[in-house]
C-alpha cells in the first residue's frame, strides 16, 4: 500500500458495505476517495505543485480591469494601459501589474452560474454548482490532498483573510483549511502556555488516553479531533514560518503597506516552504455603490502586492511549480447603476492565471463591444477547474467514490482550456 | 445686498435635455444668466437661461472640448470672463468666456424622457465649438476637490494621489503643494483664503488602510496646522462637500459616499461640533453658505437642494425631491445664479434642473 495514502482511502469490505448500505452520499462523506487513484497521488505529489489563490472577495469589475471598454457606455472613467505584451491592456491603476503580463494567462470569457454571493463563492471554490446532497471539497483541499506531504509541520491548506465556504466536503477533516488572519498573522491562541516539553509530554498521555478510548468507540469525529489536534502540536513546531514581522518592513516597499500585500508576502514564504495551497482574500470588491472609487482604492493595493508576488516567486524558481489564480465569485455588470455602481455578472467575466501549466502573455475569449456577453469560447466554473487541476498535474477525471457515486474533481462535462495550458 | 431668496416658492423651471450619461458640474457664469454644465465623458456645455419662465425651453449655445474625463467642479470667476474646471483626466482647464467659438458641431441633446417625464423634444442641435484657453498640469490622479478662494485669485486643487496644489489663479502657476495621506475628497477655503480645510478619503472596506481625516492647512506655507480627525462627529468621515462661513466661524462638513448624509457645522477655531443637521438620504456633494451664514445650501445623492438654517438645523425648504428606491440618481453638484433668480442642479440622470427661485 501506498504510504501517501491513508487506509481509508482504499476499498475495503466495511467500507465497501457502509457505501453500499447507505440511503445518500452525504451519510458516508468522510469516505472520499474510497477509489482514489494512489498511484496519480503520489505521481501528483511529486511534482511539488503549488497553488496560491488571490480571492477578490465580493467580485471584481472584469471592464475596470483587463476587458476594458474605452469610449463606450459601459467602459467608466478607468483609462486602459498598455503592457508588456503588445495588444493587451489593462486598467491604469495597474501598472505593476502591466509589466508581468507576459505571465499572465487572461480568461475574458467566464461564464457561470451562481450570480450571488454565498453561491458564488462556493461554486468558484468547489468547481461546481452547491449540491446538498455532495459536499465537494475546495480547490485548495483537493490540491493540499494531492500535493500536500504529509509529513509536513506545516498545514497544506491554508488562507487568509475573506475566502472559501466549502471546506474539506467528502475529502474530510484531513484537508480542513487553517485559518489565519487577514495580515497573516496567526490566532493568540496558538501562543502555546507551557514548554515544549511539556507540551510533548501532554501530548502523549492524550494520545495514550484517546487511543484506548478510540479502540472501544468507533466514530469519525474522535478521530477528527485526534487529527486535529496532531496537527496543532506539529504546527507549533514550524509556526515561526508565520512571522514575518523582521522581513516585512523592507518588503511592504514592494509589496505595498496593506493587508493583502502581507498576505501576499506570507503566501509567498508559505509556499517556499512546501505549503501546497494558500489563499488570500481581498475584500471588497462588492461595488453595487462607488464601484470606481472602491476598484481604485483596492487596485492599489492589488497591484504592488500581485506583481510583486509574480516577480519573487519567478526569482526563486518557483514560479513554474506555483500556479497563481486570480479570481472571485461573479463579476461586475457593464451596466453602470445611478449609485456609480456596478452590480453582480456572470454573462462575461474574466479570471486570471499565471505560473505553473499555463502559458503566459495570452488572453482567452473574447466579450462584446460592451462587453454584455461572450463572444467566443466561453468558459463554465467547471472549465476553469479542469484547467486549474490540470496544469497542477491533476487529472479533472479523478474520481472519489461519496457513498456510492464516483464524484470527478471537476465537473464530469467540463473541459480545460488546451490553449492556455504549457 | 439683494433681498433674501424664497426657496420655499422655487419650482422647476426648466429642465435642460442633454444625451450626457450623467451630468458632474454646473455653474452660472459671473453676473449673467449663462449656465455651464459638465459631463462624465469631459464635455461642457454652455446654456443662455431666458429672462423668466416659461419660455421655450433653452437649447445649448456652445461646447467647451478639451477634457477627456469626468467634469469633476466648474467654477466661475466673479468678473464671469473664465471659467474654471476640473477633471478626472488630472487637469484644471481655464475657458475664455468672451472668446469666438472655433466651429460647430450636431449634438444629440435628447432621445429618452427625462427624469421628470416631461416631453421634451427628440432633438439634434448645432452648438458652436471652444478649445480651452489653459490646461494646468501638476496632478497625477482624479481631481476631485477644488475650491476657488472668494476674491478668485486662488485656486486649491486636491487629487487622488493625495496631492494638494495651490494654485496664482489670475496667472494659472503652481504656488506650492503637499502631500495628503489619503485622497483629496473636499476642500474648503477660508473667506481670507489663509487656511485651507481638507477633508480626506481612503474608501476600503474591511482594511485598516481605510483613511479619513479632516485638517485645517495653511495655504502660504503647505503646513497642517489643526487636526478635527477625531472630533466628535468628524472621527472615522469621509466628507464629500465642504464649506466655510462667509464670517471664517463656522466650517460645514457633509458625510459623502453612499453615507447616511449628514451635514456637521463645526467651530472653525475648535473643530467642535456645533449643529448636526438631517442633510440627506445618501451622500453630500455640495454645500454654500448664503445670508451671512444664516442659511446653507446643500444637495447630495438624493436629487434634493435643501436649505437649512444655521442656528437651529431646522430645514426651512427642499427644491426638488429624492426619487426613491434603491435606485435614486444623485444630484453631483448646483449653482445659484448672481442675481439669485436661478437654482440649477446638475442631475445624475442626464439633464441640467433649473428651478426658478421665488
Amino acid at each position: 500500500m501506498n504510504p501517501l495514502c491513508p487506509v481509508r482511502e482504499h476499498v475495503s469490505r466495511r467500507a465497501f458495505l457502509k457505501a453500499s448500505l447507505s440511503v445518500g452520499g452525504a451519510a458516508v462523506a468522510n469516505w472520499g476517495g474510497l477509489f482514489n487513484s494512489a498511484s496519480l497521488a503520489a505521481e501528483a505529489k511529486k511534482q511539488g505543485m503549488r497553488c496560491i489563490l488571490m480571492w477578490m472577495n465580493g467580485g471584481a469589475s472584469q471592464i475596470d480591469t483587463f476587458d476594458m471598454k474605452p469610449g463606450r457606455p459601459t467602459g467608466g472613467p478607468f483609462r486602459p494601459i498598455s503592457s508588456k505584451v503588445a495588444g493587451t491592456q489593462v486598467c491604469e491603476y495597474l501598472p505593476k501589474l502591466a509589466q508581468q503580463t507576459d505571465k499572465l494567462a487572461i480568461i475574458r470569457s467566464m461564464v457561470t452560474s451562481e450570480p450571488d454571493h454565498p453561491g458564488g463563492i462556493t461554486s468558484m471554490h468547489i468547481g461546481y454548482r452547491p449540491e446538498v446532497s455532495i459536499a465537494h471539497p475546495e480547490l485548495g483541499a483537493v490540491i493540499a490532498k494531492y500535493h500536500g506531504k504529509p509529513d509536513s509541520d506545516l498545514p497544506t491548506f491554508i488562507r487568509m483573510g475573506p475566502a472559501g465556504n466549502g471546506g474539506p466536503g467528502f475529502l474530510g477533516p484531513e484537508y480542513q483549511p487553517f485559518s489565519i488572519g487577514r495580515d497573516g498573522r496567526l490566532p493568540p491562541f496558538s501562543d502555546a502556555y507551557a514548554t515544549a516539553e511539556s507540551e510533548k509530554r501532554r501530548s502523549d498521555l492524550l494520545k495514550l488516553v484517546e487511543d484506548g478510548f478510540t479502540q472501544e468507540n468507533k466514530a469519525d469525529p474522535y478521530g477528527a479531533h485526534r487529527l486535529a489536534k496532531e496537527k496543532a502540536w506539529r504546527l507549533l513546531k514550524s509556526k515561526g514560518i508565520f512571522d514575518v514581522t523582521k522581513d516585512w518592513p523592507k518588503a511592504k516597499e514592494r509589496y505595498g503597506d496593506s493587508e493583502f500585500g502581507r498576505g501576499c508576502f506570507l503566501a509567498r514564504k508559505l509556499v517556499e516552504a512546501d505549503v501546497p495551497f494558500v489563499e488570500v482574500g481581498h475584500d471588497n470588491y462588492d461595488s453595487h455603490a462607488d464601484n470606481f472609487v472602491c476598484h481604485k482604492a483596492n487596485m492599489n493595493q492589488l497591484d504592488p502586492a500581485w506583481s510583486s508576488l509574480l516577480i519573487d516567486l519567478q526569482e526563486r524558481g518557483l514560479l513554474e511549480k506555483t500556479l497563481v489564480v486570480w479570481m472571485g465569485e461573479v463579476g461586475r455588470t457593464p451596466y453602470i447603476n445611478n449609485r456609480a455602481g456596478r452590480d453582480h455578472y456572470i454573462r462575461a467575466w474574466t479570471i486570471v492565471l499565471a505560473g505553473a501549466g499555463v502559458k503566459g502573455g495570452l488572453t482567452y475569449g473574447e466579450t462584446d463591444i460592451d462587453g454584455k456577453t461572450v463572444k467566443d469560447k466561453p468558459v463554465t466554473e467547471g472549465d476553469l477547474f479542469a484547467t486549474i487541476y490540470s496544469a497542477l498535474g491533476i487529472s479533472p477525471r479523478t474520481k472519489h467514490m461519496v457513498g456510492t457515486r464516483p464524484i470527478t474533481v471537476a465537473p464530469e462535462r467540463s473541459v480545460a482550456v488546451a490553449d492556455i495550458l504549457s | 445686498m439683494a433681498d433674501a431668496p424664497n426657496f420655499e416658492k422655487c419650482t422647476l423651471a426648466y429642465t435642460l435635455p442633454w444625451e450626457a450619461g450623467w451630468v458632474t458640474a454646473v455653474t452660472f457664469i459671473g453676473a449673467s444668466r449663462k449656465l455651464a454644465a459638465g459631463n462624465e465623458h469631459g464635455q461642457i456645455m454652455l446654456w443662455e437661461v431666458p429672462e423668466k419662465a416659461g419660455e421655450t425651453v433653452p437649447l445649448p449655445t456652445r461646447r467647451l472640448d478639451g477634457h477627456t474625463n469626468y467634469v469633476s467642479r466648474l467654477f466661475s470667476a466673479a468678473d464671469g470672463k473664465t471659467l474654471i474646471s476640473t477633471s478626472y483626466d488630472h487637469s484644471l482647464r481655464y475657458w475664455d468666456m468672451t472668446a469666438g467659438s472655433k466651429g460647430e458641431d450636431s449634438v444629440v441633446l435628447q432621445t429618452k424622457k427625462a427624469p421628470n417625464k416631461e416631453p421634451v423634444p427628440t432633438l439634434t442641435h448645432k452648438v458652436e465649438l471652444q478649445a480651452s484657453e489653459k490646461t494646468l498640469g501638476g496632478h497625477k490622479d482624479w481631481i476631485q476637490a477644488t475650491d476657488l478662494s472668494a476674491d478668485g485669485n486662488l485656486l486649491v486643487s486636491g487629487d487622488d494621489k493625495g496631492n494638494v496644489i495651490v494654485w496664482d489663479r489670475p496667472a494659472g502657476t503652481e504656488l506650492r503643494r503637499w502631500q495628503l495621506k489619503g485622497w483629496a475628497f473636499a476642500i474648503a477655503l477660508s473667506p481670507d483664503a489663509k487656511l485651507a480645510a481638507v477633508a480626506e478619503r481612503i474608501p476600503l472596506i474591511f482594511d485598516s488602510g481605510r483613511q479619513a481625516a479632516l485638517r485645517l492647512w495653511d495655504v502660504t506655507t503647505g503646513q497642517m496646522v489643526k487636526d478635527f480627525s477625531n472630533q466628535q462627529g468628524a472621527k472615522g468621515e469621509h466628507f464629500g462637500a465642504a464649506a466655510w462661513s462667509p464670517d471664517g466661524k463656522l466650517l460645514a462638513v457633509g458625510q459623502g459616499n453612499e453615507s447616511s448624509g449628514k451635514i456637521y457645522l463645526l467651530d472653525a477655531a475648535t473643530g467642535k461640533k456645533v449643529q448636526e443637521i438631517a442633510g440627506h438620504l445618501s451622500g453630500v456633494n455640495e454645500l454654500r453658505f448664503l445670508e451671512e451664514g444664516k442659511l446653507l445650501l446643500s444637495t447630495g445623492r438624493d436629487t434634493a437642494i435643501r436649505v437649512w438654517q444655521t442656528s437651529d438645523g431646522k430645514k426651512l425648504a427642499e427644491v426638488g425631491k429624492p426619487r426613491g428606491g434603491q435606485f435614486k440618481d444623485w444630484y453631483h453638484a448646483m449653482s445659484l445664479s448672481a442675481d439669485r433668480k436661478w437654482l440649477a442642479a446638475a442631475d445624475m440622470a442626464g439633464a441640467v434642473a433649473v428651478f426658478a427661485v421665488g
